[in-house]
């Protein structure tokens, strides 16, 4: 009753044309609020950025690249205040080391070497699920020069460590690291000397090794 | 492709050579962005329409277009061909949406698809409507029952409040939520066969 009670206050914000509240959608409910999107982005309005916003963007984007110079492209790693960045799979282009075999990674300082942009088939991700089914996070691997590897994972039920493991297509781990979780949340994201077509996926491991959750990569 | 073949508005590039090593040639797009600039106005509007037929409120669409701009232009290198530069805003925004789905409700409710969404970047910019949206939503509310499609259009495209629909309906207010509810679950299934 009370996710059908949120359902409905979602939907209303919708509506209403307000940011939604966020809460825990049942998996069933999903075809639902997507109808409830695609009806709401037919209506005329609100499909067009307003000017206001499109130059208050452009100016805090200036602002902070101005802070941060990059090689001999214009920086832009700014953001508005309401937004957030976290997550995205663009980030770890930044990521400076090497990785190798079965050695482990951990997370480390970003550097500013900026390097092509990833594109085409160069992209594998997944999604970490709990044998629940519940989200708990997004792993990207780049096939490149250097090839990387970046993951995310919020949770609020885990704190400190936990560790993580890829695995080849023929099943054999060829590499282990760790992520510190801070509030729930935390991110790893290192270069890799592994063809990334061969991966085939990977897996959260809590401190005590139980498996937290796993992914395949598409 | 020989290099006779090219097309026109593509060229050759021609790196020095180390010596006793044979050129290297690499095909490079002459269709460039000459700034991260450029970069910006040429796909600001087109990718904010993206991202709000993605989440239908326009807060959220404009927090998800400036987290995309924020942490894509950052690592660009501006001598990618402008295809390659939308492929990598989508493949951004691919992450940004799923991780905003992940964190708001827990469950991947719409999605980008790098490959098949990037014409809605490189279509030309319209001052009407991009999308084939209105036309979709017409021909699934065409698909319902005459009191589902009233109660949905109400809402959606009326923009009326519960109980406003539920005047109009001459319904009481509940009778108008269980309504919508049945409209909605309805018109997902219609959607759905639309696909197929």
């Amino acid at each position: 009753m009370m996710t059908r009670r949120r359902l409905y206050s979602f939907i209303d914000a919708l509506v209403a044309g307000r940011r939604p509240a966020h809460f825990k959608a049942d998996p069933e409910d999903v075809e639902i609020l997507r109808t409830a999107i695609e009806l709401r982005a037919a209506r005329p309005g609100d499909a067009h950025p307003n000017e206001q916003f499109v130059s208050d963007l452009l100016q805090s984007l200036v602002e902070q690249g101005d802070s941060e110079p990059v090689a001999n492209v214009r920086p832009l790693r700014g953001h508005r205040a309401r937004s957030v960045v976290f997550a995205v799979a663009a980030s770890a282009v930044l990521i400076g080391g090497t990785f190798v075999g079965t050695e482990s990674f951990t997370s480390s300082p970003a550097t500013t070497a900026a390097i092509a942009v990833p594109h085409g088939d160069a992209l594998r991700t997944g999604t970490f699920e709990t044998p629940s089914g519940e989200v708990l996070g997004q792993v990207v691997a780049y096939n490149g020069h250097p090839s990387w590897i970046y993951m995310n994972v919020g949770d609020s039920q885990s704190t400190g460590k936990i560790t993580c493991k890829l695995q080849l297509n023929n099943g054999s781990i060829v590499a282990t690291g760790n992520i510190e979780l801070n509030g729930g949340v935390g991110e790893l994201s290192k270069s890799i000397h592994v063809d990334v077509q061969r991966l085939r996926g990977a897996q959260l491991f809590s401190s005590n090794g139980t498996v937290l959750a796993s992914a395949t990569f598409s | 492709m020989s290099l006779t073949s090219l097309p026109s508005d593509r060229r050759v590039a021609y790196p020095r050579t180390v010596s006793g090593e044979p050129p290297h040639l690499r095909v490079v797009d002459a269709d460039t962005y000459t700034d991260w600039e450029a970069v910006y106005r040429d796909n600001i509007e087109r990718l904010y329409r993206l991202m709000y037929a993605r989440v239908g409120n326009r807060p959220d669409a404009e927090d998800l277009t400036s987290e995309v701009f924020s942490t894509a232009l950052g690592p660009l290198r501006l001598a990618s061909s402008k295809g390659e530069v939308r492929s990598y805003l989508l493949t951004t925004a691919q992450t940004v949406l799923a991780s905003h789905w992940r964190r708001t409700l827990g469950q991947p409710v719409t999605f980008i698809d790098p490959v098949s969404d990037i014409n809605s970047l490189t279509e030309p910019s319209k001052i009407e409507e991009p999308s084939d949206a209105p036309q979709r939503a017409g021909k699934i509310l065409a698909a319902l029952p005459d009191r589902y499609r009233r109660i949905l259009e109400l809402r959606f495209l009326e923009a009326c409040t519960i109980k406003e629909a539920a005047q109009v309906m001459n319904v009481s207010v509940s009778n108008a939520k269980v309504l919508q509810h049945r409209a909605l679950r309805m018109a997902a299934n219609a959607g759905l066969e639309l696909e197929e």
